[in-house]
């Protein structure tokens, strides 16, 4: 289903009765004034009717005759809008004097009060005639005075236009009220969008249903159910991994205990040689089952508490077991360790910085030398592990982030997850992660910088 | 020695017994809290090696009883914790519980015996007056230093910082944690007044091949000695 606009569909439902009231209100207003209107005008012709008849007199030998003086005959005939037309007819419907032509009243119309008013056509052109009475002598003449209905329809539409106008106007501000209603009426819920945006990933607390309107609060409580199932869900995965680390662990430790136990023996040369294989897959796969436990931790919704952290004395705290994996490899591990402070996940960023070295540790030569900074750029912390090995080539740096690759002819038995791993994390705290040539190398290498920078704060 | 493992997982607790059994100490094995509270209260065992992941009585309760009960008269029993690097971690490695020191399974044997031996010999260090390492002793009540049995002549912020260096051997101490702790003996030391010192105790000792360990940037560390 398509997104409806609530405006569209308020609209919708409130134009077509709005409109439906305009027609009728114009109605309801128009006909009610129009008739009286019609009858003042009518009224007027009447009048140049009767006026008319008194200039009616009898002639020798019974003939009737008009005798209009001229200028009366201007004065009747002058109009600023329309054009004035009468005839004069005898007793026996002759004409005696006036326009040819003009048509006289329907033969079916009763007079009303003397006076029949009716619509008719002139020279082409629609007209409003009235047949007024008069006398001829002893016997009853006719008088038809007509008019175009120039000023009529200017009346009818200035009718029209007086009664159409509020409700236009009321029309439109409804349009204008439910537009901006709406805006104002959502205004709660455009906030609680802004409010859920806003969140990270992890943060799963219920919403605050006290500063929301009434007519959200169904769809605050149905958001707070769900958040707090999502929260069960990763209490009960973060149980899972808990559960799934120590069982894992916990046998891998004793295979390694029992295959190193049985290397400190006297053994057959092949013997040994076996055994140092099952060594160092035991070793790769418990490797292998921190990294993949530290990537499951690192999904968002399985993400721990963030806290004030200071990666300075995170980084402090790993050393120890940093500086003995590079002295195992003769590697020269140093710190520039300065004040950094970060929210984060405590776990996951030791994870993050745990993975960088241990790359650089186990890819550069004998020899080499990795260092481990931490510190502020301006507002920003970052951390950083930077070697003189080899590097990465530019065409590769993308895709070692992603799971499971490696650089074609690495060295060693990783599994490509570390620094997908690290780009998990670095992610989930809003961090940037960039990989360049190392600022100084031994002669002939490139090197390797990687960086996580921290978002402001 | 006398040592304690509290692991429930037998096939590792079984390893680390003949580990530490090569290294000539007497081991005990248990997979319950409930008895290495009940053992540990009966006879004193110079390390405790304790497993977090135990069932019924965890790790954290069982340390917690062997720090309340009723303090031994040879201070408290060091011990040393085994964790599975899960979501408790945090608290372990804080080590505010009072573990002595963590390691997280799994892990390689090498350093599980340079952590027991290095634990044993700071128990030592606490209880005696004697200090041993390789060929270098510290009688530190009559403040005389011996190498190879041939008395050591040492300045008095030397032998400050060689006591703080052999009293966390093959960890690494900062520069800091050792001005804090020589600083105690007169007026402000810098970091370079430190490097000139441990560049006296490197000449004097490194022919005997007892080594300090530069860690750039962030201090020293006094390695394990393996012979000259």
């Amino acid at each position: 289903m398509a997104a409806r606009s609530l405006r569209a569909h308020l609209l919708q439902m409130l134009l077509p009765p709005i409109a439906a009231l305009l027609v009728l209100g114009a109605l309801v207003a128009y006909y009610p004034s129009l008739e009286p209107a019609t009858t003042a005008y009518d009224q007027g012709l009447i009048d140049a009717g009767i006026s008319l008849g008194t200039y009616i007199h009898t002639a020798e030998g019974g003939a009737y005759r008009l005798e209009l003086p001229s200028a009366v005959d201007q004065v009747l005939r002058r109009d600023s809008y329309d054009s004035v037309y009468y005839r004069v007819l005898g007793p026996n419907g002759e004409a005696i004097a006036g326009d040819d032509g003009l048509p006289g009243p329907p033969p079916e119309r009763e007079a009303r009060d003397g006076f029949i008013a009716y619509d008719t056509a002139y020279k082409g052109q629609k007209i409003r005639a009235v047949a007024v009475p008069a006398k001829c002598g002893e016997a009853a003449c006719s008088v038809v005075v007509a008019e175009t209905t120039v000023k009529r329809k200017r009346m009818t539409r200035g009718i029209l236009f007086s009664s159409l106008l509020p409700e236009i106007l009321i029309a439109i501000a409804t349009v204008l009220i439910v537009w901006f209603g709406v805006k104002r009426g959502l205004g709660p819920l455009a906030r609680l969008s802004d409010e859920i945006k806003s969140r990270s990933p992890g943060d799963l607390r219920p919403i605050a249903a006290a500063d929301t309107p009434e007519e959200t609060r169904p769809l605050v409580s149905a958001l707070n159910g769900l958040l707090d199932e999502v929260a069960q869900a990763s209490r009960n995965q973060q149980r899972f991994l808990a559960n799934a680390a120590h069982q894992l662990r916990t046998p891998l430790a004793g295979l390694q205990a029992h295959t190193e136990l049985a290397l400190s023996k006297r053994l057959p040369t092949e013997v040994r040689a076996e055994l140092e294989q099952v060594h160092q897959a035991t070793i790769r796969t418990a490797r292998l089952a921190n990294q993949l436990l530290a990537l499951a931790r690192a999904e968002p919704g399985a993400r721990g508490n963030a806290a004030e952290l200071n990666l300075k004395a995170l980084a402090e705290t790993e050393a120890d077991a940093w500086v003995h994996q590079a002295l195992a490899r003769d590697v020269d591990l140093g710190f520039e360790l300065d004040w950094a402070p970060v929210q984060g996940d405590a776990f996951l960023l030791r994870e993050a910085l745990g993975n960088l070295v241990h790359n650089a540790i186990e890819y550069s030569p004998r020899g080499a030398r990795v260092t481990v900074r931490t510190g502020r750029n301006g507002t920003h912390s970052f951390l950083e592990v930077e070697d003189d090995g080899p590097g990465i080539p530019l065409p590769e740096r993308e895709r070692v982030l992603e799971r499971f690759y490696r650089v074609p002819g690495t060295p060693g038995t990783g599994s490509g997850l570390g620094l997908a791993i690290v780009r998990e994390i670095a992610a989930g705290h809003g961090a940037t992660i960039s990989i360049t040539d190392a600022m100084g190398g031994l002669s002939g290498t490139r090197g390797c910088r990687v960086a996580i920078t921290f978002p402001h704060g | 020695m006398r040592l304690l493992i509290v692991e429930d997982d037998a096939p590792l607790a079984t390893g680390l017994r003949r580990i530490l059994e090569a290294e000539g100490h007497a081991v005990d094995v248990t997979s319950r809290g409930e008895q290495a509270v009940l053992a540990a209260a009966q006879e004193r065992f110079d390390l405790v090696i304790l497993d977090i992941g135990l069932p019924q009585m965890d790790g954290f309760e069982v340390l917690r009883r062997l720090r309340t009960a009723s303090p031994d008269k040879n201070g408290p029993m060091p011990v040393l914790v085994l964790t599975a690097r899960d979501a408790i971690d945090d608290r372990v490695r804080g080590l505010d519980l009072g573990a002595d020191d963590y390691m997280v399974k799994p892990f390689a044997m090498p350093e599980l015996t340079a952590r027991v031996r290095a634990l044993l010999r700071r128990s030592q260090a606490h209880g005696g007056p004697r200090i041993v390492h390789g060929p270098l002793a510290l009688d530190t009540v009559a403040r005389r230093a011996f190498l190879k049995n041939e008395p050591l002549e040492l300045a008095a912020r030397e032998w400050a910082v060689l006591e703080v260096l052999l009293g966390k051997v093959e960890k690494i101490v900062s520069k800091e944690a050792i001005i804090q702790a020589v600083a105690g003996w007169g007026d402000d030391l810098s970091p370079n007044a430190i490097e000139v010192y441990v560049s006296r105790l490197r000449s004097k000792l490194e022919p005997a091949g007892i080594k300090i360990r530069t860690v750039r940037g962030f201090g020293y560390m006094l390695e394990e000695y393996k012979g000259p």
